[in-house]
């Protein structure tokens, strides 16, 4: 009983010592009735401690524990660090620009979005044609450290045969369509499989697409206004010509 | 840093033109593009000569893994940064809240005080002092 008490004693010590601020002596009754720090030879003590047996691992371990406090799992208190979780990290580290950029806006889901001037399908997973980034990590390819230019014996294993390409392996000029942009930009949308064509021609194509468009443009508007000058009566071609016919009677 | 960015950029989309180039070519072939296909495959070594020059560079730089997940899955790897931001301000958010918490508990039982004018000696305030101990154990 007396070892108890003892105990509960410590436990109050103990926490004290943690969190801060001098508590009052327990009073002399208490001390009297064996509630004092549990020190041993106090004034009005109970029995006195039992001789410790001899010490082995396991006792040092337990008496690590118990001097550390009455809690079991109470450990050493961390010390005192500026960062914490309390503070916004996110500004501590500069990362509001980067967070406003990919969380404020809405990040598009396709990975066409983020590469929009690569060729081909790459919103297709990299499994349905063995294209995967991590196949190439877990299975490298075996091949030489050095990239060597090829000769002209190797590049008659190049040599092709004339024609157009079967229809199975036309996948790579096929691109997912393209969104119409809001803006009256003329871009054409690539369904269809792209007619092959050099690069240099399909420049010139562009600029003849806009030279053939203006002028049609202008053909259109000049039939508009033909259209109406005839039926208005202003228009000298109508009384010209009523007025040659009425001459050509006379 | 950049810079190197850049410069390696740059040779990516070289690279990646020649080879549609190449694509072209050899989708409706004829003899005489025979040169031209020559041509456009020692660009292609020559392509990734300089890209592997570029390598040196950037031996210091380290990428997720699961970015890969997230290019093999067809999506934009964007979307991983966005989410590492988020969870990384969730769990900020949650520190934060135990770290008030426990605050707020500990001036609490300051405050407290018992019949006996001990502070802290009653069995709730042991009781929850325990709890604040295993806390921080657990962290």
């Amino acid at each position: 009983m007396g070892e108890e008490r003892a105990g509960r004693a410590g436990m109050m010590e103990n926490f004290s010592a943690l969190f801060g601020g001098a508590e009052p002596p327990p009073p002399a009754a208490a001390t009297a009735l064996g509630f004092g720090p549990g020190k041993p030879g106090g004034a009005g003590a109970g029995p006195p401690p039992a001789v410790a047996p001899p010490q082995t691992a396991e006792d040092a371990a337990r008496k690590a524990a118990a001097a550390s406090g009455p809690f079991y799992l109470m450990r050493e208190l961390p010390g005192n660090m500026e960062l914490t979780g309390s503070t916004n990290l996110i500004t501590h580290y500069n990362l509001e620009h980067s967070y406003n950029k990919f969380c404020g806006k809405k990040v598009k889901e396709k990975l066409s979005n983020f590469l929009p001037d690569l060729p081909g399908m790459i919103d297709l997973p990299g499994s349905h044609d063995n294209s995967s980034l991590r196949s190439l990590i877990e299975k490298p390819p075996i091949c030489s450290s050095s990239f060597n230019p090829i000769t002209g014996t190797m590049l008659t294993g190049f040599r092709l045969h004339a024609g157009p390409l079967p229809e199975q392996c036309r996948l790579m000029h096929i691109q997912p369509p393209k969104k119409k942009n809001k803006h009256k930009h003329k871009q054409s949308r690539t369904q269809d499989p792209v007619p092959p064509e050099t690069p240099s021609d399909s420049d010139h194509k562009k600029k003849k697409k806009k030279k053939e468009e203006d002028p049609e443009r202008k053909r259109k508007k000049k039939e508009k206004k033909k259209k109406k000058n005839r039926h208005s009566p202003e228009h000298p071609g109508v009384g010209s010509s009523q007025a040659s016919s009425s001459s050509s009677l006379r | 840093m950049a810079e190197k960015f850049d410069s390696l950029e740059e040779q990516l989309e070289k690279f990646v033109e020649n080879i549609r180039q190449l694509g072209i070519i050899v989708s409706d072939f004829q003899p005489s593009s025979q040169a031209g296909l020559n041509q456009k495959l020692n660009f292609m070594v020559t392509g990734l000569q300089d890209i592997d020059k570029c390598r040196q560079q950037l031996h210091d730089i380290s990428v997720p893994l699961e970015v890969f997940e997230y290019i093999d899955q067809g999506r934009n790897p964007q979307l991983y940064t966005k989410e590492c931001l988020e969870r990384a301000l969730a769990k900020n958010e949650q520190v934060k809240g135990k770290i008030d918490t426990m605050k707020f508990a500990i001036t609490f039982l300051n405050a407290v005080e018992n019949p006996l004018g001990h502070p802290g000696t009653d069995s709730l305030s042991v009781g929850i002092l325990s709890c604040i101990s295993c806390f921080y154990s657990c962290l």
